[in-house]
């Protein structure tokens, strides 16, 4: 019969007169194919979904290479928004794994913490030494004693407070009452417009 | 007939099969995490962290605990 080449094969023309040999053993009774053929479709979904976790996890693991590592973020610094403090209240903010106690005084406090008569403080240190702007006093928030958080807005001088020992601390972070030897401690920081970097 | 229904609901349709590799992936990925991990822990029992913490509390509580 006719024996050329043709795009079609669905072209009766292009059944060819080679006899097919009997599979028929082979050939499940019901001639069923969806056992089979779900089976190789199984297999090689599985495979794919191995692969696919597998891919995850290879971009997961990029990704997280590319995140700041312990020692980058030792180092970094840290930035406020100055504008969502208002006047009078305090906000803490963590810098190098430690608390930032940032203060928007009023000018009542600053007032109260430039009366203090220097010399009669443990830590003798002026208002003016410890802030660039009045308005904002920013420290450590690390008792110089032994190194708790002392709580805002208590103790006798109207500052902070340290709730381990009792240490008072005034509105300009000065030691004032208890045992601890030190002023509360000063970060380096810079104000930019309205937003403050602690680092 | 069960598997011409698999066939059916999952493998005809190339989306609906890519699309139950993408999620069967995600749930393989957690269960084969937990499970490892689960392995992992059962392993090594006693000799981890939280035993080895649980035995320290028990035997002498009297840690110095300087944190002031």
């Amino acid at each position: 019969m006719i024996n050329k080449r043709c795009l079609s094969s669905t072209n009766k023309a292009q059944i060819s007169t080679y006899k097919t040999p009997d599979f028929g053993d082979a050939v499940k009774k019901d001639k069923s194919t969806d056992k089979g053929r779900s089976y190789a479709y199984f297999m090689i979904g599985s495979l794919g979904m191995l692969s696919a976790a597998g891919g995850k996890s290879t971009v997961e693991t990029f990704l997280g290479s590319m995140s700041a590592s312990a020692d980058v973020l030792a180092m970094a610094k840290v930035e406020v928004n100055l504008a969502s403090i208002p006047e009078g209240k305090n906000a803490v903010v963590k810098w190098q794994g430690k608390p930032v106690f940032i203060r928007h005084r009023t000018a009542h406090e600053i007032e109260e913490a430039n009366q203090v008569d220097i010399t009669s403080l443990k830590d003798p240190q002026a208002d003016a030494d410890r802030v660039k702007n009045p308005s904002w006093l920013v420290m450590l928030g690390v008792c110089t004693h032994l190194g708790c958080v002392p709580i805002g807005e208590a103790g006798d001088f109207g500052g902070w407070f340290c709730p381990c020992h009792g240490s008072h601390y005034d509105i300009s972070g000065r030691i004032r009452k208890g045992p601890a030897p030190l002023n509360l401690e000063i970060p380096t920081y810079e104000f930019q417009d309205d937003t403050l970097i602690v680092g | 007939m069960s598997f011409s229904r698999i066939y059916n609901v999952f493998f005809k349709r190339n989306s609906v099969f890519v699309g139950t590799i993408f999620a069967s992936a995600f749930i393989f990925q957690a269960a084969f995490d937990s499970g490892i991990t689960k392995w992992y822990n059962n392993h090594n029992k006693g000799k981890l962290w939280v035993d080895v913490k649980k035995s320290l509390e028990e035997g002498n509580g009297d840690d110095d605990d300087d944190d002031e």
